[in-house]
């Protein structure tokens, strides 16, 4: 079990460090999937599953595809079609594609030989999560939910623009 | 289970998380400034009031939070602070911002993150208070749209915080992986059962210092103070130098009293290095600046290093001196604070100490109250700063901290020079390129009436201070 630790470690801490000295942000983005894989990867061996999950769905999924949404929205046009073109050779996903293939080797690994009877540590799964969140933690998560309400006021008052004066369709008129 | 009967215990903070809720809602029915600023008066009113009616004692809610007479103490302070900073934004938000509604759900909001911090009896609490308190902030400090300096210093305290709260909860796993629990008593209880402090357990205090440090601006970790200050609009910076930095505080004398981690030898020695080098730098660094505000910013610097000698005192009479200068050091910021937005327009803040030159000629009664405030922040008799540094000395003393008591004595003489020169250029000749014919923002009500109000607790600490010091007697016993 300890050299599953130790090699997802690896990964994670080869991926962050691609992640910070990619100069192109998409490219950085992989390896922080990548990274963000391992993490979950040495969450589920730890015996905490429903993190695992949670891991990947939230931030490896939901927030990742965020990010490059929003990238790919700054730049539409041919010129960016040509770079997406760019992006797409080997040499950029061959790297987390390797990383990410020894966390997937892991992973089937664990799953065959992994039972959690004949290991010691607890598993906590996601009714152990529920409970304690909605017993011992509660004020915690009302408290993060104010957190979340102060970021949300604050990112629409600091992006929300000037009305503008003119018609919409006169402002479509304008830019032709 | 969380029971109701324990939500009475944190009434105050239910009030305030309450009040931001529904200034929320109301912004979506009607925007009216007016009934905004009133109903956060109110509910910052309310939350001091209710703390009358949580009995008396030290209870634990649901193992994150503990009432006792410290937190609640902590909890007027701050909402009273709340209720100043309300009263003194409405006009200067009317004359420079046109969208002000938000401001006030930020306000309560951060306000509530301090009132949470203050009762926090575990990390997970501390931390989550610590981001919403931050996460407000952010955006307080960027609030005034169109000036560039204040979305620069939003920009960067939102970097700054963001890498000071990852070193802090580093920190927070270290200690957890060391002693296997993350509420104080518990880490208490698996510090005294190993006895020695580990490696591993003194790696993670350090980080927990870093994360601190920041957050109270101690000196190696100071440098986003002026920047922030200066660029944020005056009632917000007087929002980070008080209600922000009180509370952090107050978290850190209960984390490291509960715990007793001061009881190690090197975590006493860093402390102490932090200490001595905020008194210091931050009094030295204010003596040339030209910026009013950034000289508050490195006054606070080193008041901060001031509260850090009674903190290190480790008694119970190091404790009440702390607390008694705290209430005198946001009593003072307040004023100087309310003092710069009283003196703003509409163009711009009273940011430079020539836009003073010659107050004492125009508006006599001000220059009084900003001389009596700065002489209270320097530390001269019959002003509640002289009362507040005699308690600090004594309780150095009475243990024998001769270098923090030396050091202490010392930067305050500095500090006197860059205080007395703010007030030698309000008794000087009258300013002759009056350059902005822009009326000033402040009013006899609410701003001169606050500011008197101030100077009156200012020298009413300083001439009668045992009102103030019962209270402080007791409840500064109750946390050890």
């Amino acid at each position: 079990m300890q050299i599953i630790f130790y090699i997802a470690a690896l990964v994670a801490i080869v991926s962050t460090a691609m992640v910070i000295t990619r100069k192109n942000a998409v490219h950085a983005l992989l390896y922080l999937i990548v990274s963000l894989l391992a993490v979950s990867v040495i969450f589920f061996i730890m015996g905490a599953p429903f993190v695992a999950a949670l891991e990947v769905i939230v931030y490896a999924g939901a927030i990742m595809i965020l990010i490059i949404f929003a990238i790919m929205m700054l730049n539409l046009g041919q010129a960016s079609e040509k770079r997406e073109k760019e992006w797409l050779k080997p040499r950029t996903w061959i790297g987390p594609g390797i990383l990410a293939a020894i966390l997937l080797a892991e992973l089937i690994y664990t799953l065959n030989s992994f039972s959690p009877s004949a290991h010691e540590q607890a598993i906590i799964d996601a009714k152990d999560v529920g409970m304690s969140l909605f017993s011992t933690y509660a004020l915690g998560v009302e408290l993060a939910a104010m957190m979340l309400m102060a970021g949300i006021v604050g990112a629409y008052h600091i992006g929300h623009e000037k009305q503008k004066e003119y018609h919409r369709y006169l402002q479509k008129e304008e830019k032709l | 289970m969380i029971s109701l009967t324990g939500l009475n215990l944190i009434l105050p903070q239910l009030i305030i998380a309450l009040a931001a809720i529904i200034v929320m809602l109301s912004i979506a029915v009607k925007r009216c400034h007016r009934f905004t600023n009133l109903f956060t008066l109110l509910s910052f009113a309310a939350a001091a009031i209710s703390v009358l009616y949580i009995p008396r004692g030290s209870f634990g809610v649901s193992s994150l939070f503990v009432v006792d007479g410290f937190g609640k103490f902590f909890t007027v302070l701050i909402a009273c602070a709340g209720f100043v900073i309300t009263l003194m934004s409405y006009h200067y938000l009317n004359a420079r911002e046109k969208r002000n509604e938000e401001y006030y759900i930020l306000l309560l909001l951060s306000s509530l993150g301090a009132l949470t911090m203050v009762i926090s009896n575990h990390f997970v609490s501390f931390f989550l208070s610590l981001e919403v308190l931050s996460v407000s902030l952010y955006a307080l400090i960027g609030y005034l749209k169109e000036e560039p300096a204040g979305i620069e210093s939003g920009i960067k305290y939102l970097v700054l915080a963001a890498v000071s709260s990852s070193f802090l909860l580093f920190g927070i796993a270290l200690i957890y992986m060391q002693t296997g629990h993350l509420d104080l008593s518990g880490i208490a209880a698996g510090l005294s059962s190993s006895g020695e402090f580990s490696g591993v357990f003194i790696a993670g205090l350090a980080m927990v210092i870093v994360g601190i440090g920041f957050k109270m601006a101690l000196v190696p970790f100071h440098l986003w103070t002026p920047d922030i200050y200066a660029g944020a609009s005056a009632p917000v910076s007087a929002f980070v130098a008080t209600v922000s930095k009180g509370a952090v505080f107050a978290f850190l004398l209960r984390l490291f009293y509960s715990t007793g981690g001061l009881e190690n030898k090197n975590v006493w020695t860093v402390f102490t290095i932090i200490a001595v080098a905020s008194m210091l730098f931050g009094n030295w660094l204010a003596l040339r600046q030209q910026n009013i505000k950034r000289l508050l910013a490195y006054s606070s610097i080193g008041h901060l290093g001031y509260l850090m000698v009674a903190f290190l005192a480790i008694t119970d009479r190091g404790m009440q001196a702390a607390t008694f200068y705290l209430v005198v050091y946001f009593t003072g910021m307040l004023a100087a604070f309310g003092t710069v937005i009283y003196m703003s327009n509409k163009k711009g803040e009273a940011l430079y100490i020539d836009d003073y030159r010659g107050l004492f000629w125009k508006k006599p009664w001000l220059a009084a109250i900003f001389t009596t405030v700065m002489l209270s922040l320097a530390g001269i008799p019959l002003t509640a700063g002289f009362l507040g540094k005699l308690y600090l000395l004594t309780a150095g003393t009475e243990v024998g901290i001769w270098l923090l008591v030396i050091v202490l004595v010392v930067s305050s003489g500095i500090g006197l020079f860059y205080y007395l020169r703010v007030v030698a250029v309000m008794f000087a000749g009258k300013n002759e390129n009056e350059a902005s014919s822009e009326p000033v923002i402040g009013k006899i009500f609410p701003h001169g009436l606050v500011l008197t109000l101030l100077f009156l607790l200012l020298l009413w600490f300083g001439v009668y201070p045992s009102s103030l010091l019962e209270i402080i007697q007791q409840i500064a016993s109750v946390i050890r």
